[in-house]
């Protein structure tokens, strides 16, 4: 593989993963909001805290299509030819849920903003079950009715919800009366426990007819182990001090797999293209990380009074 | 006629863009305005001028909220509905496209964030650079989805492989000037849209007296001064375009012969419907650009004599003027994609061979929920923009807080 593609191949992946990673948040906690918010006090502030984070994390999925249709048209064809009715609806939940985001906080009514919320929280389990099923597709080489496809689905669903709690633990500590984030925080442990069970049944299933068609098998089972194993660290823990870190990597391991051990059409990227993007690329990228870096670090704490969205 | 998922595709994605466009030219006309308010306010350390920035920031944010959503549609939906385009054009068409959500959104959306929520977090001067980061990267944005526009036009700056466009010169792509063109129509198109929903704005508090920070006297002066520069430049960078109309690309004859090529044009003539679009598009961005170019000639007139601020007869009028920009951008973009049929890319790709092929159900299904959700959220956003505009400075989104309103949190938080 020359680096030019072996660096766009890197890229795609990059931005593939880094989305699971950084929006797994915001989509988890999305989910969580009917079980860890009671109450229109309680909601506003699981809003206010995925807000900072929405925006910055969907662009990486947005870029990832970018390099997807740039540089691997066919690899961007094959998953569009099997996995379109997947994709359209993942589409449409996500329009479902930011519309929900965007608007919630412009109207001050009762009924307007439970609106908001319905939205947000069934954009967020949509997204996250399309996604289930868009991993479970490419493994499998196009949407198969199998157990794998369902048991795949129930745990990318779990580690989006996982993330999710760990989320919501750290960042809806407030006053003494708001009990989020204890609530995010004991849902960390049934949920890894979950997740774990899910992943044993999945690669069980991975055996039977109908399961996931691989390119190579060692990288497959070394990274079901780290999941095992990420996801077995925090199944007896409650709170966010270690599955902050574990349902990161745990959420990663879909998204590697893809992308080293799924039988997916490559390419190498021609050369006038891949220098074109790459030459136009480098000088952004600085800009691109710091933005990145500065807006999580500057919302760490969570925001105290009613910003845009909440 | 709604069997056929060709013109269901077709549609939705007219449809989507056509929205797309309207939030866009917003955010672009209104976006170096603000800015230009912000560095202003951060200089002079001016709390009017602090006042407007929240303000017209606001309408800002409503508007680019419903430009985020369509334009995440408009990507996929280029992505799921025309496959072979990109199968084909992939490594010409969408380059541009993936340095666009690379080099622009992804940095625009992320100083977007930065700056709402950097307020109260950051010092001035910090919080107008993300801002600064967000217009530059929101021309870049417009700049790189021209360069794929443009390239569907005028196709130039590759060659066949195997009946793939593999990208030899990206001097060519990005200097085609069915691009450069379009992008200096569209920014300067876009700044009237900017400059109108501003002027109207301002004459409807104008028209109340209702201008306590000096925002609308300001909004007034600015808008006339656009007025009487931008559609000259509209115009002359649009008129330029007609001398592309008919001239075949640079690269006709790499996929089709030239008999090939006629043959496909004269199996397709576009048909009454087709034909009846075009020419409506047409007039209606003639005729609203020949009313455009009179207003701002006009309002410098009446400047002098404080018409600006006192003439209500005057000011009660322009509170509509923003309905002509924006018919006439829709007219144009109409104008100028159907004027490409039958071709998706010009004498390389007809729009036929473009499609996904998908069940009609699958198309229907898709157009029918894209289309209603677009529809209400068009509908939300426009409310929404005209509730804002109405209250003014005190009840904007990004209005400062009042102080009589109870903090909800005043203990220190624990973090992990």
């Amino acid at each position: 593989m020359d680096v030019l593609s072996f660096a766009s191949t890197a890229l795609l992946a990059l931005f593939f993963v880094g989305y699971l990673v950084l929006a797994g948040s915001d989509i988890g906690l999305g989910m969580l909001m009917p079980h860890v918010a009671r109450g229109p006090a309680q909601r506003r502030r699981v809003v206010s805290a995925i807000a900072p984070y929405f925006l910055a994390s969907e662009v990486w999925l947005v870029a990832a299509v970018g390099v997807l249709a740039g540089l691997f048209p066919l690899l961007e064809h094959h998953v569009v030819a099997e996995l379109r009715p997947v994709l359209a609806a993942m589409l449409a939940a996500w329009l479902v849920r930011d519309a929900g985001l965007w608007l919630r906080a412009r109207v001050a009514g009762p009924r307007w903003r439970l609106g908001c919320d319905a939205a947000i929280v069934a954009g967020s389990w949509t997204v996250a079950a399309t996604w289930g099923l868009t991993v479970a597709g490419m493994l499998t080489g196009g949407l198969t009715a199998s157990a794998f496809t369902v048991l795949c689905t129930a745990v990318v669903m779990a580690l989006f919800a996982l993330r999710g709690a760990a989320f919501g633990a750290e960042r809806l500590v407030g006053p003494a009366d708001a009990e989020s984030a204890d609530v995010a925080a004991r849902v960390t442990r049934p949920l890894s426990r979950a997740a774990l069970g899910a992943t044993v049944l999945a690669a069980a299933a991975a055996l039977l007819p109908g399961g996931p068609e691989l390119s190579s098998a060692a990288p497959a089972v070394i990274l079901a182990v780290v999941l095992a194993g990420a996801l077995a660290a925090t199944s007896g823990l409650v709170g966010p001090m270690l599955s902050r870190h574990t349902s990161a990597l745990a959420i990663a391991v879909p998204g590697l797999l893809v992308a080293v051990a799924a039988q997916l059409p490559w390419a190498p990227v021609p050369a006038g293209t891949g220098v074109f993007v790459w030459v136009t690329l480098l000088p952004a990228i600085p800009v691109m990380l710091i933005g990145q870096v500065w807006l999580y670090r500057m919302t760490r704490r969570p925001a105290v009074e009613a910003t845009f969205f909440a | 006629m709604l069997e056929d998922p060709l013109l269901l595709a077709r549609l939705q994605f007219a449809l989507t863009a056509a929205t797309h466009y309207m939030f866009v030219a917003l955010t672009l006309g209104l976006a170096p305005y603000i800015l230009t308010t912000q560095f202003l306010a951060a200089l002079r350390g001016d709390r009017s001028r602090m006042t407007a920035v929240r303000f017209w920031g606001g309408l800002y944010l409503v508007n680019y909220g419903m430009g985020i959503l369509s334009g995440l549609v408009m990507e996929l939906q280029l992505a799921l509905n025309w496959s072979g385009l990109h199968e084909m054009f992939g490594y010409t068409f969408a380059a541009p496209l993936a340095l666009e959500t690379m080099t622009a959104f992804f940095v625009e959306s992320t100083f977007l964030g930065l700056w709402i929520f950097g307020w109260d977090r950051m010092g001035r001067w910090a919080h107008l650079a993300c801002f600064a980061v967000v217009t530059a990267t929101a021309y870049a944005s417009a700049w790189w989805v021209l360069v794929s526009n443009g390239f569907l036009r005028n196709p130039t700056g590759f060659e066949m492989v195997d009946g793939v466009a593999h990208l030899t010169d990206p001097v060519a792509l990005m200097t085609n000037p069915a691009a450069t063109m379009a992008f200096g129509h569209v920014v300067s198109g876009a700044m009237t849209v900017g400059a109108l929903v501003v002027a109207a704005t301002s004459a409807y508090h104008l028209v109340r007296r209702d201008d306590p920070h000096g925002i609308f006297r300001r909004g007034i002066r600015y808008a006339a001064i656009v007025m009487a520069v931008m559609p000259m430049f509209v115009v002359t960078f649009g008129g330029v375009q007609f001398g592309l109309f008919g001239e075949a690309p640079p690269t006709s004859g790499l996929t089709y012969t030239a008999e090939e090529i006629a043959a496909i044009e004269a199996a397709s003539p576009g048909g009454p419907l087709l034909n009846g679009v075009n020419a409506t598009a047409d007039g209606l961005m003639m005729s609203m650009w020949a009313v455009l170019f009179f207003l701002g000639p006009v309002m410098l007139l009446v400047w002098p004599f404080g018409g600006l601020d006192r003439w209500r007869w005057f000011l009660a009028p322009l509170v509509v003027t923003p309905f002509a920009p924006y018919l006439a951008s829709v007219g144009g973009w109409v104008f100028r994609e159907t004027n490409r049929q039958p071709w998706t890319v010009v004498h390389h790709l007809t729009t036929a061979d473009a499609v996904t092929p998908m069940t009609p159900v699958a198309a229907v299904a898709s157009f029918a929920f894209f289309t209603v959700a677009f529809a209400v959220l068009a509908a939300v956003t426009y409310w929404l923009l005209v509730r804002y505009a109405r209250r003014g400075p005190g009840g904007g989104p990004l209005a400062e807080r009042r102080e009589e309103e109870p903090a909800e949190l005043a203990d220190p938080v624990h973090t992990f």
